[in-house]
């Protein structure tokens, strides 16, 4: 029996609404007690007993990353690793890597590799469609059965109607939710068959115009989302829209949640924190897709976040080597890492008071669950164990060079927040040394 | 008596220029003052009889280097820095390392382990030169990046215009034609705009793109409108292999529509005069007669007048790297 106390640590626990300082008690993989003032001489015969002192503190379950890309030079147990280092305890893996997650064995395969009781756990998107073209179903039952939590095409929209309508039938039939990356890509001029010649680059506005970059009109996103609204009334199914990005798209979900349907969003720290005139020195690490959008649509992804239109915030992780990076704007690849600032840049929304922090916790731990019909994760006697221990006031600036995975669109960001520990299935996952020194006994 | 006023005015006013940049990589940003001092000294470098001795850049070395196919732009850059007395090393990209893999940026440190003083650059995408500047050790200028700026071109049609009519401050300019995919024409309006003349874009809907009035112009959908009174009407070339096909029906509605012909220019002022950056689709955005018209038509002076605005230019970022 181990035992790990956590002597007056801030307890927070979206789930009941639990904010308070408590000694916590984990022992093994549960949580064994959450009480004022413990005493530890009742545990004084078991054999290993670490106590913390947690005085400033701040602990809450772990955060569930909805949306991370593992690139083609990426290793997943490295990222598993990263993102267990930043408070991440669970991620979802989108199915466009190579080779595609599309079928049942593929996805036990990553299952079953991903397994580590030390490290971040796996979920999985299965492919929505067997092809690139978005045209045939997948077996998605069958990769359900296996543990796919949910069916999108990653980072290319689902784009015919007839498609769409069937997988979120079938997708209602099996309770799981169809995640769509909305955008229009004959707008958007990302669509190969109809252009070559015409590739959006960013968002279209007076910005593209004077940078002479290819603009994506900000209605390329409301087009599928509306559309697709009327499909998920249609058929009855859960319908998640990931990284929304504009105004349009925001109020039109807000009015599908009012009429009581399935739907639901989530967005990605660029898009409450950025706007479209980063791109001015073409630095390539703000070549997003969706790009970044105008001031007034970021202003609309907060308003979204405070009413609760934009039920959680993923990383949208998508790391890129610097070799694709480095490269005229309009060469170089799409994307940006993230997991290494999600809880930071979430964490910002609370400094700059335009959330609290029970509710910053929500959005990244029992909301992306509640979307994705996972189990809510809860700090409780005998919950499991996956939890982070956070400096909530630590100052600190984001530096590209500490980073692990590039580009950030945030490097040289003055932000306050520090994880310390995180700590999944009981065990400790990560301990920064601040946290290392706070050991008793 | 002009003569020597003319003579005084060179020997003793005309000096090289310095810029507050190593680089010109685009007209935004750049200083009203500074426009002025590079259109003077060109102004001084046209009126030089062509056997003058110029040759102050004995030794510098000049890298030419282009990612898309030029044939103006190219020679007019090497005459210039030839006629300053360069050397000038032409290389073409559009088919070497590109296509065996190399990144953009290898290009750009070999090119810089050859310690140029001077690249010039031409290249698909827009920003590209800015890059180079970040693996570059020498300067840098943009001869024209994607759909963003033609800096060099701007200067030109200045000078063009100032030597023509005298002045650009309270021109009503016109310019017309595919501006959404034309870095020539951004590069103009941000000059023009500076220099204090009127600036109106006419185009198609189409080939017109977001918000360019915050840029400090007026925006025509009609031809006839938008070259009223125009002083100078400029014209851009359709740039059929940036278009996807749906931007315009066809080339004969195109020109119906906004090809320069004689009914549509009567309505400009009588003495307005016709530029185009070339090279021209003559039926498709102007009259063939028209373009020929050396009366109106300055379109070979533009070609001349390159010249002169690039040695101005190369001579600036050579004095201004000295200070």
């Amino acid at each position: 029996m181990i035992f790990t106390v956590l002597k007056s640590i801030k307890v927070l626990n979206p789930k009941t609404y639990f904010n308070d300082i408590s000694d916590v008690v984990i022992c093994n993989d549960k949580i064994f007690s959450i009480c004022k003032d413990f005493k530890t001489d009742v545990l004084q015969q078991d054999r290993q007993i670490n106590i913390y002192d947690c005085n400033g503190l701040t602990m809450s379950p772990g955060i569930v990353d909805m949306r991370v890309n593992i690139g083609k030079t990426e290793n997943l147990t490295a990222i598993q690793k990263i993102a267990a280092e930043n408070g991440i305890t669970s991620m979802v893996i989108l199915p466009n890597q190579t080779p595609k997650l599309n079928n049942p064995s593929i996805i036990d395969h990553i299952k079953r590799q991903s397994e580590n009781p030390n490290l971040t756990k796996v979920n999985i998107y299965g492919a929505a469609t067997k092809d690139d073209q978005g045209l045939e179903m997948s077996e998605i039952g069958l990769m359900s059965e296996m543990g796919a939590i949910g069916f999108t095409n990653g980072n290319k929209s689902i784009k015919n109607s007839l498609v769409m309508r069937r997988l979120m039938s079938y997708a209602a039939m099996i309770n799981r939710p169809i995640i769509q990356h909305a955008e229009d890509e004959d707008l958007s001029g990302l669509n190969k068959a109809s252009t070559s010649l015409i590739n959006g680059e960013m968002n279209e506005g007076e910005i593209s115009t004077r940078l002479g970059l290819i603009g994506i009109p900000s209605c390329a996103e409301v087009i599928i989302v509306e559309r697709d609204i009327r499909l998920a009334k249609l058929t009855g199914a859960s319908y998640h829209v990931a990284h929304i990005s504009t105004r349009d798209s925001i109020n039109v979900i807000r009015e599908a949640k009012k009429i009581g349907l399935k739907v639901t969003c989530d967005t990605a720290p660029p898009y409450f924190a950025l706007n479209e005139t980063s791109l001015l020195s073409y630095n390539t690490a703000f070549k997003l897709s969706p790009p970044l959008r105008k001031e007034d649509d970021r202003l609309a992804v907060i308003e979204g976040i405070q009413d609760g239109t934009i039920d959680a915030i993923a990383s949208d992780h998508r790391a890129r080597s610097k070799d694709t990076k480095a490269q005229p704007f309009s060469a170089a690849s799409v994307g940006a890492s993230g997991i290494e600032t999600l809880f930071l840049m979430t964490l910002e929304l609370v400094h700059k008071k335009i959330i609290d922090l029970n509710k910053a916790i929500s959005l990244l731990t029992i909301n992306p669950a509640n979307v994705l019909k996972m189990k809510k994760p809860s700090l409780e006697k005998d919950e499991l164990a996956d939890f982070i221990i956070f400096d909530e006031n630590c100052p600190d600036v984001i530096n590209q060079n500490n980073l692990k995975t590039s580009p950030t669109p945030f490097d040289r960001r003055k932000i306050k927040g520090k994880i310390l520990g995180t700590f999944i299935n009981g065990q400790v996952a990560y301990m920064n040394q601040i946290l290392k020194d706070k050991i008793i006994k | 008596m002009n003569k020597l006023k003319k003579i005084m005015n060179e020997s003793f006013f005309s000096s090289p220029v310095k810029l507050s940049s190593n680089h010109l990589l685009a007209i935004e940003g750049m200083k009203k003052s500074e426009i002025q001092k590079l259109i003077e000294r060109a102004d001084y470098f046209a009126n030089l009889d062509r056997h003058t001795n110029t040759k102050v850049l004995q030794g510098y070395v000049v890298l030419n280097v282009f990612f898309e196919n030029s044939t103006r732009t190219r020679v007019s850059f090497e005459l210039a820095a030839r006629r300053l007395g360069a050397e000038v090393i032409n290389i073409s990209l559009i088919n070497s390392s590109i296509k065996k893999g190399e990144s953009l940026l290898d290009t750009a440190s070999t090119l810089n382990a050859m310690r140029p003083d001077l690249l010039i650059v031409r290249h698909p995408h827009s920003g590209a030169p800015l890059l180079f500047t970040d693996y570059l050790n020498c300067s840098i200028i943009n001869a024209g990046d994607g759909r963003h700026e033609h800096p060099t071109q701007a200067l030109l049609d200045a000078l063009t215009i100032k030597r023509r009519v005298g002045y650009l401050e309270g021109l009503k300019i016109s310019i017309c034609g595919d501006i959404a995919n034309s870095r020539v024409a951004r590069s103009n309006i941000h000059l023009l705009t500076t220099m204090g003349a009127e600036v109106r874009c006419v185009a198609p809907s189409t080939l017109m793109p977001s918000n360019l009035e915050n840029l400090g112009v007026k925006c025509f959908s009609n031809m006839k409108i938008g070259i009223t009174d125009a002083d100078v009407v400029m014209l851009l070339r359709l740039q059929n292999e940036r278009m996807t096909g749906t931007e315009n029906p066809s080339e004969r509605e195109y020109f119906k529509f906004f090809g320069l012909d004689e009914a549509k220019l009567s309505l400009a002022n009588p003495n307005a005069v016709i530029m185009h950056p070339g090279p021209m689709n003559r039926g498709v955005e102007i009259a063939s007669a028209l373009a020929d018209d050396t009366n109106r038509s300055l379109i070979k002076t533009q070609v001349e007048m390159g010249v002169a605005v690039r040695m101005s230019i190369i001579e600036a970022l050579n004095h201004t790297k000295k200070k």
